[in-house]
């Protein structure tokens, strides 16, 4: 230990008061302990030359039935909890006295009364709390006497009353909560001195929902912090977003820092992630999760650094937030700490979706037919032959399995889900210090079957944290976490004609007139969907997909990093920090010979194999100071920093395999393969200081350099500074007495940061293979793919943050407000060019995005008591996303996703905002038609079809009458999560919403497009069928060539969907077991749980998920749902266990 | 050191900065020119969309859904601005155009070996042209850039004239330019005669018959094409760059991203062992009825059934030049023939008008098909005739709308055909590229 945690005295039967004092005046440590449980008289002796504080300590406790825990320089004394008087023999012994009256009054340790809290007679439910002055009168029961005293802020006490009627207590403040203290990168802070807005998530809340993420502990919790789970899939990456979107190009991700090392979620590039060749960029499934190979068990804490103030010191990082995971250490205590925790859950999809059944379907086929037939065949009749060939085009005729039909009626959502199971074991050991040294170490299992048949993702993980305190000055800080995730994916994000096709899609769009399976049990795949005929689209068998297409990924993952802290001075220590990350990755696609892409009569085999290596180091050098003298204190932060990321990938292709017995590269014949190398490099200066006066006034002001090997040339360095003020209001002399407000602390803050989330070589003019032959040979062709930009650097965000933090009647209720104005600068945009350069877009810094909002969180203890307690918290996060410029002339971004163009980004709206024409009622009548603007992209129109909006008033609707028709980006978010425990019972449910975001369903284009060429949305049902019969006002007509006539499906409103939701969470109930009695004292902990996660979800939205985004890797085009992997919910049972 | 820590270069790309130096780097840079004309914009499918589905040679099955829909609509003349295989063969086509600018632009300043100089100037001109031709035809008003795009380059649209008049310009440097032919592993390359061959059609779409008249006879005295005996002999991979052929895009199959989509897109659906035929850019009754009986070349050109999987005949009327076996979907490896000599004979004839050699070259032209003379008193008048004659003849090679706006026919026949009448001469400007520049007019 340091020379100033020494003692250099020796005492001689000296009173132990005595000792404290001069403890207390050579160390500065301060002594706490309850008067009636430490015997300041008795006389110790004891040679403290140069021992250790702990040393001393131990020894003037050795042999007594005291021990000690030192908490920010604060030595708190107790009784060991083991020599507590044991309740049950002493009832035993007084089973025949009468009951007792008590008074008392409970103080602080000022002698101040503390009104409201809560004393109760242990063992039993009596109980009551003080008044006012602090007075309380308790009748206890035959046989009690001992009694329990809590108050919020305060350690609970347990007084002996035995033989009295009128005691004193005098509580003790809770040293712990005081001096709460955060993690705020680059080092840590008194949680009363932050100045920045920061929130902190603690073990507990990790792991109360059986979290398949990190990140998805966070849903419906922080307010600013917005965790959507766009995918089902095992293993897939939450969407994640702090204060909304700055970027429009450059990611959007928050920066996660776990265990000092930063790793971006793009830090691993795309192509790496999963990404399959011949695989349309917009059907990728969703981003493996790097996150995911972090056990959530292992988590000390997790702080998020949401204003700029916080995250500046992240500097050209810290624009999109940054996340500040810690892992746990080694106990404090005496002993070692064991935990085995352990679930089991069962899920199921959330929802199915509302589809029709075969004679709804038959129905509806019948009447898009005639309805398309009337109109296009002068003198047809509805009650002409129906049959194929009848009617000389397929369009107008039923299938023959529609015309007589067999009676099958298939679910295919039931056929193509099933109940997957979660696994998760974890085992850890907390060390005691031993030798100065003590370590954190645990190894856990994770598995996760998806809903869908063969998805998997399991994880094996090991964690070790040590440290040691090598020699008086040098601290060393070991922190090693291997960790192998294999994977297996399933093609269930795409549509049914992606390759390969959409599993869900596939499966959704198929007629329940189609048996699954073949009448000998093999998968019916030549007279399915594909082999309707007369009209009708064809789709692949879902089940023929599961079973064909095989995508495993194998991931090797290792965060290493060993940090070395000199203390040069008391106040003034060295550390120099290196970090390392690696990832191994190997994944292997085959899409088997027995898969018939829809209406196919051969497979096509295909295989791709990928490796690649990705090496990420980081070194740190930090100088810290803090100082305290007088009222001033100081801490400050100089650091320079380097970070280099090295990528390697390899990848093979293969096709014309002549069989499925060998489904890797080497069973078919190798046509291609890539390797690719990618590196960049960061380098920064950092420096940071937190300034308080009084623990009143605070202030905090960083500034970093980085500087980047993305951008270009003239532009690679960027200054990120920021400054922020505090103000704690109740330590002022006009609040300090207050007996209702205990915290008033207002901030404000301002700050820039940054954002690199670009391509490697974005700056440069890079050529690309554009290969030709000749004379049946290959020969190489290079062609520009991009033009340079020696120009480019980075995104800047410039935020401005102001926040109130309010805590009455000593925290029990406790306010957090925040308003925050973000302007985020230079984007880097892929500004879209006249493709008469060669060029579609180009990446340039331009344009302007806002993002402000509101964020409320209340946190009250609606009840404390030792049997009871409830705890409420409350959040509510508003964020306003806008454009407000984006280049030269402003022109709108029209962005396609999946389906052509279906987004804008254009000022004054969202950033790719839904845009499509807009529907306006359904025509009733020939006349309304006739009266209506002319619809230049109606051919037809006729009753029952769409009356689009006439949005420029030209009297004409033309492609200048689209407009934005929505957003993905909510008006609110909200969440209410109610913790209560009674006795040993402990209850919790979390219910959250998200109002005012819409969605993007594409699949309305097939199975709400009024065709019949699928099966389609039940609503349908409802459909316009006649003007005496028009349905539900909002569903137009069948009509099977509608875009030779009222061109319903034209990309507009009618595609866009409520995705707002109230969703129950989280359900959760614990039973403690009263271990003192069952098992002894090996036992300190056994609890059992049920949870149920995402038991239900109130939306008005028709997909399976109403948060779904189907394209994760472009924010100009969010909310699509073109087939996505459904949301599950779960029911799950576990245990933890601590001995 | 935090220079060069920072400092990093690409490593398993090429970096613009460092190219466009050596010789050999216009060799490969011009090798992807010709690449983009395989894209799907350009010939890929592109350029069949915009000249026969266009025009009455052929329409799409009656599938209506999806990209059907929008070849529908081509058919059709229904098609808007946000058509997006009108959008895609405006931008690939640009795209061919900038690489061919950036050439162009970077050999000017290379000391290097004059021949291989000259060579890559004429193949960048010629595939430049070739490309403009279809922008031209196609378009009309069309920005002419000629020189690598600056960021912030204003463009202007010109006339179809002014693209014309370029070409001339072009063209005859690239003809002066190339070889007359190449050898071994070089064939294929643009020659003395593709760029003449495209000159011939660029003059007479002006209308200046007398100078086309002079680059077709030197074609045929100097540049040694003849007619193949056997018109089927023209079609089938093993025919490829035969005698007759003045100019094809090259495509293998192997998965190597340079197999050709022709096989698929024009079979029938289901007929295929592999993958899927689409039944795309299907013959019209009218193409047909247009054979006469006898005609030698129906057979190779087109089917009106096919024998399906089950082995049942069932009557699809399709495209049969470009029919080869697959191993793989989308990989055929058949070539796209963009000139051949039958069309120098044909276009002669069209310069010099209604002679009694313009019969003799038409007649050479029928008399392969196993057709009998015609001459002037046959019935029709003579454009009627010749144009006739190119239709079957030259079907199914991206040569009838060019040939209906150069015969004033569009109006006539597409009536005839029952299309929509439409006074649509060009195809939109892409609504993307309205949007970004506000000053282009709308065709």
């Amino acid at each position: 230990c340091a020379q100033y945690d020494k003692v250099e005295k020796s005492f001689y039967q000296i009173k132990m008061g005595e000792v404290f004092e001069t403890v207390t005046e050579s160390t500065g440590y301060k002594f706490f302990y309850e008067a009636s449980e430490v015997d300041v008289d008795r006389r110790v002796t004891i040679n403290g030359k140069n021992l250790c504080i702990q040393d001393f300590l131990k020894e003037i406790f050795k042999g007594t039935d005291l021990s000690f825990e030192i908490i920010a320089r604060q030595i708190v004394i107790k009784k060991n909890r083991k020599s507590l008087p044991s309740l049950t023999p002493q009832s035993k012994v007084n089973a025949e006295n009468p009951q007792a009256n008590l008074t008392g009054t409970v103080l602080d340790e000022a002698g101040i009364p503390l009104a409201g809290a809560t004393i109760i007679a242990k063992g039993t439910s009596e109980g009551t709390t003080t008044d006012f002055d602090g007075n309380f009168a308790i009748t206890l029961p035959a046989g009690v006497t001992v009694i329990q005293v809590t108050y919020i802020g305060y350690k609970a006490k347990e007084v002996n009353v035995a033989g009295q009627t009128s005691i004193t207590v005098t509580m003790e403040q809770d040293a712990a909560a005081l001096e709460e203290v955060v993690v705020v990168g680059y080092g840590t802070l008194a949680k009363k001195k932050v100045t920045g807005s920061v929130v902190s998530i603690t073990p507990e809340t990790i792991t109360e929902v059986p979290a398949l993420t990190p990140e998805s502990a966070l849903i419906g919790q922080v307010t600013g912090v917005q965790v959507q789970e766009v995918s089902g899939e095992p293993g897939a990456a939450p969407n994640i977003r702090v204060r909304g979107s700055g970027s429009i190009s450059a990611g959007n991700d928050p920066l996660f820092v776990v265990d000092g090392i930063p790793i971006s979620r793009n830090l691993t590039s795309s192509s790496q992630l999963g990404g399959i060749n011949n695989r349309s960029a917009a059907f990728q499934p969703p981003t493996i999760n790097p996150l995911a190979t972090l056990n959530p068990n292992d988590i000390e804490s997790i702080q998020v650094l949401k204003d700029a103030s916080a995250a500046a010191i992240y500097g050209s990082r810290g624009g999109n937030g940054v996340l500040l995971i810690t892992t746990k250490k080694g106990s404090n205590g005496e002993e070692g700490v064991f935990s085995f925790d352990s679930y089991v859950s069962m899920q199921s999809v959330a929802n199915k979706l509302d589809l029709m059944n075969a004679p709804e379907l038959i129905d509806f086929t019948r009447d898009a037919r005639n309805n398309a037939y009337l109109q296009a065949v002068d003198g047809a009749s509805v009650d002409d032959p129906i049959g194929p060939g009848d009617r000389g085009n397929a369009n107008y005729e039923l299938p023959e399995s529609f015309l007589n039909w067999d009676g099958t009626d298939t679910d295919w959502q039931d056929l193509m889900f099933q109940t997957g199971i979660v696994q998760s074991y974890n085992f850890s050991y907390a060390s005691p210090i031993r030798n100065k040294t003590s370590f954190y170490a645990s190894t856990g299992y994770f598995s996760q079957t998806g809903v869908i048949d063969k998805a998997k993702f399991e994880r094996y993980s090991i964690l070790l944290n040590l440290n040691s305190q090598l020699t008086e000055r040098l601290n060393l800080d070991l922190r090693l976490a291997p960790t192998v995730t294999e994977n297996q994916r399933v093609p269930a994000n795409s549509p049914y004609f992606g390759t390969p096709p959409g599993i869900v899609y596939s499966g959704i769009v198929h007629s329940p007139t189609v048996s699954p399976y073949n009448p000998d049990g093999t998968i019916n795949q030549l007279n399915n969907q594909s082999y309707l005929g007369g009209g009708t689209t064809t789709a692949s068998n879902p089940l023929a997909i599961i079973e064909a297409v095989d995508d495993k990924i194998f991931q090797f993952q290792t965060r290493g990093n060993l940090g070395l802290t000199y203390d040069i001075l008391p106040e003034l220590s060295f550390k120099t920090f290196g970090g390392v990350y690696i990832n191994l990755f190997n994944q292997d696609f085959y899409r088997a010979n027995t898969l018939l892409f829809r209406n196919s009569a051969d497979g096509n085999p295909y295989g791709q194999a990928s490796s690649s290596t990705e090496t990420n180091w980081l070194w740190e050098n930090t100088l810290n100071w803090t100082k305290e003298f007088g009222d001033h204190y100081i801490d400050a932060v100089l650091g320079y920093t380097a970070q280099r990321d090295n990528l390697s990938l390899q990848r093979v292709l293969a096709n014309n395999y002549p069989d499925d017995l060998v489904p890797t590269v080497s069973g078919g014949q190798v046509f291609g393969g890539t390797s690719v190398k990618e590196q960049w490099s960061l380098l920064s200066s950092l420096f940071r200081v937190n300034y308080s006066y009084k623990d009143k006034y605070l202030f905090t002001g960083t500034f970093r350099s980085d500087k980047s090997s993305r951008f270009g040339q003239n532009n690679q360095t960027g200054y990120f500074p920021s400054f922020s003020a505090g103000w704690r209001m109740n330590e002022e002399e006009f609040l300090a007495d207050s007996e209702t407000i205990s915290e008033l602390k207002l901030r404000v803050s301002w700050g820039q940061t940054g954002n690199f989330e670009i391509p490697n070589y974005g700056a440069v003019g890079l050529l690309s293979p554009q290969n030709y032959n000749l004379g049946g040979n290959e020969i190489n062709g290079l062609v520009q793919s991009t033009i340079p930009n020696p120009n480019l650097t980075w995104e800047k965000s410039e935020q401005v943050d102001a926040g109130i933090e309010l805590g009455l009647f000593n925290n029990r209720v406790f306010l957090l407000a925040d308003y925050y104005d973000t302007r985020t600068r230079d984007l880097l945009l892929n500004v879209a060019i006249s493709s008469v350069s060669g060029f579609e877009t180009t990446l340039r810094n331009l344009g302007e995005v806002k993002n402000t909002g509101l964020e409320l969180a209340l946190s009250t203890k609606n009840f404390v008591g030792d049997n009871f307690t409830w705890n409420t918290d409350i959040n509510f996060s508003t964020n306003k996303n806008e454009v407000l410029s984006l280049n030269e002339s402003n022109e709108p971004i029209y962005s396609s996703g999946s389906a052509g163009v279906r987004h804008v980004t254009r000022v004054g709206d969202p950033i790719g905002s839904y845009y499509g024409y807009v529907v306006d009622g359904i025509y009733q009548s020939q006349e309304e038609i006739d009266n209506a603007p002319l619809d230049t992209q109606a051919p037809d129109p006729a009753p029952g079809d769409f009356r689009f909006k006439d949005i420029d008033g030209d009297g004409e609707i033309t492609p200048d009458d689209r407009t934005v028709t929505g957003s993905y980006f909510p008006d609110f978010t909200w969440g209410i999560n109610n913790r209560l425990t009674f006795k040993n019972i402990d209850f919790s449910f979390l219910i959250q919403g998200v109002e005012g975001n819409e969605i993007l369903n594409l699949t309305s284009r097939h199975m709400k497009n009024g065709e019949a060429n699928f099966n389609s949305y039940a609503v349908f049902n409802e459909r316009w069928r006649s003007p005496s019969d028009p349905g539900n006002g909002y569903i137009p007509r069948a009509d099977r060539e509608s875009g030779n006539h009222g061109n319903n499906n034209r990309p507009s409103s009618f595609q866009v969907e409520d995705g707002s939701y109230i969703r129950l969470r989280n359900v959760t109930l614990g039973y403690t077991l009263p271990t003192d009695n069952l098992f002894g004292s090996k036992i300190q902990k056994l609890r059992f749980y049920v949870t149920g996660t995402n038991l239900f979800t109130i939306t008005d939205y028709l997909g399976y998920n109403p948060e779904v985004s189907s394209i994760t890797t472009n924010s100009l085009t969010p909310g699509e749902d073109y087939g996505a992997f459904p949301l599950t919910k779960s029911f799950t049972l576990g245990l933890n266990l601590k001995f | 050191c935090s220079e060069d820590f920072t400092d990093l270069a690409p490593i398993s790309n090429r970096n613009e900065a460092d190219f466009y130096n050596e010789p050999e780097d216009f060799e490969v840079a011009i090798n992807a020119s010709y690449a983009g004309l395989q894209s799907t914009g350009t010939y890929g499918r592109g350029y069949w969309t915009m000249f026969e589905m266009r025009s009455d040679n052929t329409d799409q099955g009656p599938d209506a859904t999806g990209l059907a829909r929008q070849y529908t609509e081509i058919n059709s003349f229904t098609e808007d601005a946000l058509n997006e295989q009108i959008t895609s063969a405006w931008s690939d086509s640009y795209r061919v155009i900038s690489n061919c600018n950036v050439i162009l632009d970077r050999i000017s300043e290379i000391e290097m070996d004059a021949t291989l100089k000259n060579r890559v100037t004429g193949e960048a001109l010629f595939i430049r042209s070739l490309v403009y031709y279809h922008l031209a035809i196609g378009f009309g008003n069309i920005p002419l850039q000629l020189t690598p795009y600056v960021s912030g380059d204003e463009l202007v649209q010109v006339d179809q004239n002014t693209v014309l008049e370029q070409l001339v310009t072009d063209l005859t440097t690239a003809e002066g330019n190339l070889p007359v032919s190449y050898s071994g592993s070089q064939v294929g390359k643009a020659t003395k005669g593709a760029a003449a061959t495209l000159l011939a059609k660029v003059l007479l779409t002006m209308g200046d018959n007398g100078a086309a008249e002079t680059v077709l006879r030197r074609i045929i005295s100097d540049y040694g094409y003849e007619l193949l005996p056997n018109y089927s002999d023209l079609w089938g991979v093993s025919n490829e760059n035969n005698a007759e052929s003045i100019f094809e895009v090259q495509y293998i199959s192997g998965g190597i991203g340079q197999g050709s989509l022709f096989t698929n897109d024009f079979s029938p659906s289901t007929d295929l062992q592999t993958g899927s035929g689409f039944g795309r850019n299907r013959p019209t009754i009218s193409m047909l009825e247009a054979y006469e009986d006898g005609d030698l070349r129906f057979e190779p050109s087109m089917g009106a059934t096919y024998v399906n999987l089950e082995g049942e005949v069932v009557e699809a009327r399709h495209v049969r030049k470009y029919q080869s076996d697959l191993a793989v979907e989308n990989d055929s490896d058949i070539n796209f023939v963009v000139f051949r000599y039958a069309d120098v004979l044909l276009m002669l004839a069209e310069a010099l008008g209604e002679t009694p050699e313009s019969y003799d070259l038409i007649n050479e032209v029928r008399n392969r098909a196993g057709l009998p003379d015609i001459d002037a008193t046959t019935p029709g008048t003579f454009e009627e005739k010749l144009l006739h004659e190119r239709r079957v003849e030259l079907a199914f090679e991206n040569h009838r709308w060019p040939d209906l706006k150069r015969f004033g026919a569009t109006a006539k026949v597409i009536e005839a055909e029952d299309f929509i009448t439409s006074t649509k001469e060009f195809f939109f400007i892409p609504q993307r590229e309205m949007d970004i520049n506000p000053n282009f007019n709308q065709n």
